[in-house]
Order: C-alpha cells, then sequence, then structure tokens
C-alpha cells in the first residue's frame, strides 16, 4: 500500500497535571498515528493516561507540549466527536433532542436535523425511543444515545472513551457485536480507549499498549485475525496467542502502576 | 403504580390521624374536658368558617394576603433565581456574598420591617419588601447550588459539542439547575406565607394575619380558628400547586417529589 498522509497523527504529544504543588507526568512523549478507516485501540493499567490522551484529541484538554493533526476530509463537519465512558447525555433532553444537540449547535436546519437523528437512531436500534429521556432508558441504551449522538455529527474521527465500561458482561458482548457493525457499515476512523482486552482484540485492527504512569507507547501490535471479525474469532488460536503474548506486557505494566500506587500511599503516611 | 389497596394500607393512617384527631377534639370540647372558650368544638369552627365566608369578609382578606405574597413572592423569585444563577456561574461574586448573606439570612425578616420603612414608603409596599427577604436568600441559595451541582461531565461534553455562551446558558446550565430552583422556589413560597401573615399581625389592619389577631383580640376564637384554617389550606394548596407545575414542567426528573 502506498504511504499516505495518517488520518490522526499524534507525535512528541506530552501532558503535564499540577497536583498539590507537584507536576505530574501524565502522558510522555507519546506518538502513535492511525490511518484512515482504522480501528485503533489503547490499553494499558489504569493512570496511564489513556483517557486522558483521547481528551487531548478531542479539544477538551491541551496538551504540555507536541503536537496533534486531524486530517480533514469533509470540511464543516467537526473533527472529533467523543462518546463518554458515562454516556454524559443531557437528562433534560429526549433521546432525539441528545442526538441532534451537536447539530443544533453548528446551526443545522431542523429538517436536516430530524431526518439525521432518525437515520442514526435507527443505526443503534432506538428509533422507538425518540421521545423518551435519559432516565427511562437502560444502561446500555443511553449508551446507544451517546454513540448516536456521536455519530450524527458526522466527526472524521470517532473518539470512545471506555463505552462499555459501565455495562454488564451480557449486554456489552451485544455492544461489541453492534460497534463492529456499525463501524462496518459507517468506515469511520476510530480511536478506542479500554481497559479490556480481549475487546481490544475483538474490536481493533491495531492495539497499542501504553505503560504505566508516566504513560509511553511500549508497543503496537498488529491484530491480523481477519475482519469481518465476530465473538467466534474469540476461539481461535491465533487469537489466544495474541492475547497471551500482549498480556504478558500488559501485566508487567499493571504490576507496576500497583506498585507505584502502594509507594505512592508510603509517602502520603511519611508525610 | 402502586394498586388502590395497596397504597390504602400504606398511607391510611396518613388520612386517619387528623380525622382521629378532630373527632377526639370534638368530644373534648363536648363533655368539657377542654375548656370551650378557647377550644371550641371543631364543628362550631366550621360553621363560623362558613359565615365568615357568607358574608364576605374570609374573601376580602383572603385576596389581601394572596395579593401581598404574589407581589413578595415574584420579588423574591425573581431576585433570587437572578442573583443565584450569577453567584453559581461567578466565583468572585460567590466568594463576595456568601459572608454577607450568611449574616443577614437567619434574621428574622419581620426585624427588617422598621428599616424597609425608612426607604420604601411604609405599608403594603414596606410589607411587600420585607416579607421577599427571607425568600429572595432560600431561592437564591438553592439557585446557587443548583447550578453548582451540575454534573462537570455533563458540562464537558456540551463543550465538546459545540455549547458555547448563551447557548451553553439555556440548553444545560439554567436546565441543570432548574429542580434545585424548583425546590427554592417551593421553600420561598412557604415562607412567603409565614412571613406576610406574621407581618400582618404586626403591621396591617387588613389580611388574613390581622383577622386571626384581631379575632384572638376581641376573644372570637371560633373566628381565629377559622382563619388558622384558611391560612393552613392556602399553604397546602400552594405548595401542592408549584409541585404540580414542576412535575409538568420538568418532566425529565425522575420521581418528582423525592427532591
Amino acid at each position: 500500500m502506498a504511504p499516505r498522509d495518517p488520518k490522526v497523527l499524534v507525535s512528541e504529544v506530552s501532558v503535564t497535571f499540577e497536583s498539590h504543588g507537584r507536576s505530574v507526568v501524565a502522558l510522555d512523549r507519546i506518538s502513535l498515528e492511525a490511518q484512515a478507516g482504522e480501528f485503533l485501540c489503547i490499553v494499558g493499567p489504569s493512570g496511564s493516561g489513556k483517557s486522558t490522551l483521547l481528551r487531548v484529541l478531542a479539544g477538551l484538554h491541551r496538551q504540555s507540549s507536541g503536537e496533534v493533526r486531524i486530517q480533514a476530509d469533509h470540511p464543516g463537519t467537526p473533527l472529533t466527536a467523543m462518546v463518554f465512558q458515562e454516556h454524559a447525555l443531557l437528562p433534560w433532553r429526549t433521546v432525539r433532542d441528545n442526538v441532534t444537540f451537536g447539530l443544533e449547535n453548528r446551526g443545522v436546519g431542523r429538517g436536516e436535523r430530524e431526518a439525521r437523528a432518525r437515520e442514526m437512531l435507527a443505526m443503534v436500534g432506538l428509533a422507538r425511543f425518540a421521545r423518551h429521556y435519559p432516565h427511562q432508558l437502560s444502561g446500555g441504551m443511553k449508551q446507544r444515545v451517546g454513540i448516536a449522538r456521536a455519530l450524527a455529527n458526522d466527526p472524521e474521527v470517532l473518539l470512545m472513551d471506555e463505552p462499555l465500561a459501565a455495562l454488564d458482561a451480557q449486554t456489552r458482548t451485544i455492544m461489541q457485536e453492534e460497534l463492529l457493525r456499525i463501524w462496518a457499515t459507517l468506515g469511520k476512523t476510530v480511536v478506542y480507549v479500554t481497559h479490556s482486552l480481549e475487546e481490544a482484540l475483538l474490536l481493533g485492527d491495531r492495539v497499542v499498549l501504553l505503560t504505566a504512569r508516566p504513560g509511553r507507547v511500549s508497543e503496537i501490535y498488529p491484530v491480523d485475525l481477519g475482519r469481518p471479525r465476530g465473538l467466534e474469532v474469540r476461539g481461535s488460536p491465533a487469537y489466544g496467542a495474541l492475547l497471551e503474548k500482549i498480556w504478558t506486557r500488559l501485566r508487567e505494566e499493571v504490576v507496576r502502576a500497583i506498585a507505584d500506587d502502594r509507594g505512592a500511599d508510603h509517602e502520603k503516611s511519611d508525610a | 403504580m402502586k394498586a388502590p389497596g395497596r397504597w390504602l394500607a400504606e398511607h391510611w393512617i396518613t388520612i386517619a390521624s387528623p380525622v382521629v384527631l378532630l373527632l377526639v377534639w370534638e368530644w373534648a370540647s363536648t363533655t368539657g374536658r377542654l375548656r370551650a372558650v378557647f377550644f371550641p368544638r371543631p364543628s362550631t369552627i366550621a360553621a363560623h368558617l362558613f359565615d365568615l365566608a357568607l358574608d364576605g369578609t374570609l374573601w376580602t382578606h383572603t385576596a389581601t394576603t394572596l395579593a401581598r405574597i404574589g407581589w413578595s413572592f415574584s420579588l423574591a423569585a425573581v431576585l433570587g433565581v437572578a442573583v443565584g444563577l450569577a453567584m453559581g456561574l461567578w466565583r468572585p461574586l460567590r466568594d463576595g456574598l456568601d459572608p454577607v448573606f450568611a449574616v443577614i439570612y437567619p434574621i428574622p425578616s419581620v426585624l427588617f420591617l422598621p428599616m424597609v420603612s425608612f426607604i420604601v414608603p411604609a405599608g403594603d409596599i414596606a410589607l411587600v419588601v420585607t416579607t421577599a427577604v427571607t425568600s429572595f436568600f432560600l431561592i437564591a441559595f438553592t439557585t446557587t447550588h443548583g447550578v453548582r451541582q451540575i454534573d462537570r461531565l455533563v458540562v464537558e461534553a456540551a463543550l465538546h459539542y459545540g455549547a458555547r455562551g448563551r447557548r451553553l446558558f439555556t440548553t444545560v446550565l439554567l436546565p441543570g439547575a432548574l429542580p434545585f430552583i424548583f425546590t427554592g422556589l417551593r421553600l420561598g413560597l412557604g415562607f412567603s406565607l409565614i412571613v406576610v401573615v406574621a407581618v400582618e399581625i404586626v403591621s396591617a389592619s387588613r389580611g388574613l394575619g390581622a383577622l386571626l389577631w384581631l379575632s384572638w383580640q376581641v376573644l372570637k376564637v371560633e373566628d381565629m380558628y377559622a382563619t388558622f384554617f384558611v391560612i393552613a389550606l392556602l399553604g397546602a394548596l400552594l405548595s401542592y400547586g408549584l409541585a404540580a407545575l414542576r412535575a409538568r414542567l420538568l418532566p425529565w426528573v425522575p420521581d418528582v417529589g423525592d427532591r
């Protein structure tokens, strides 16, 4: 394949937080890229800055140094749209008005907004719930609305921050299949943060492994498990081997993250 | 929801207790266990209430009191919500006003009457301004809190999806604070009633508070209790009216009445 400009280019991005008068390095010179239409998964132990990286991509947090470039192919649509972990829907808006929220803010006309909402709600299987309020929906349904809201904006890149983490195991499995179907239909570039390696291998084209704090790119693994991919992939030897291989590395980082936390606790009790 | 039988099983005591109380009162006054001069029979009070309603006295006084509550509450609501929103959104204002409010708020409103009378004409205007003070603080407090408690993640999501300035206010901050604003309005309305009646007792010749006090001074005890009952009923009606309005206007709030 001829080399082309990546859809998402993250180069040497660092993020430093000020916390209790000390500076904490959350992300340390992260470099990665995602090709157009790629499903890129980011895994790492808690505290590795996965969500921070996503927030930088979403423009919700400014990096301390480094550069983020997102290739804009469709002028007039936003660069990114984020699906939040706790869905973050507006409780006072109906499902439909949540989905059209971004379009409304950009001044898209009513007719187009509603057509778009219908289309997206049909895609996530919530056509009958357009007039419901979020509190009337289950956790899985709320997250479907979150996905419809993001997709309605037709973003260049879809960002997902552990979108299924708060769901029960069965709902999560169903939603993973749904995500694969939607991604196959729309061909969006997706950057997907998860703490589940199994989920990353089911969904992703590549898996970026971040280290414990400060978050650095430890390794990037291609997921050569073919497409279209379904839950049955979990039974294949290639899947098992790759899972084993990445888990061995991830495990070291998780152990290190736990040790760091203990160390921090000791410091606290010394102080 | 629940079956009516089950509802009755859970709530019979709520319905039965006032009825039993009235029956015991009736019995005690009739048999002389309570002195009928101070505690007339409820049936006598009801007859007096009926008379007061028939000759129009009750309506004039009720209308006067209602008008005062209306003005007082509206003044408190408009200023309270405006100041509360500003304090919720703008930290320096919050930091500056918090100590002032903390000092003024616990002072019983009636005590402001003399001061207010120096500034505005004594009479109805002074009464309305005085009675608005406590409600104003209540409404401002709850409104500020309403803005402060909005889920940060929801605000962040709204920003991410392009809501800015005025739109952020009308689509996120205001609706997010509304359940608390309503709670403040409900409390404020209750206090408007309490304080209007209290101020009427000390300084007015018309209104339910004045009627109650006058009845007491000339020992028309039945009329005093009748007025008492009307005030209580008015309070309950206003409170439930506002709760019903809230349920209509805020359909997104689950289990209305919990908060």
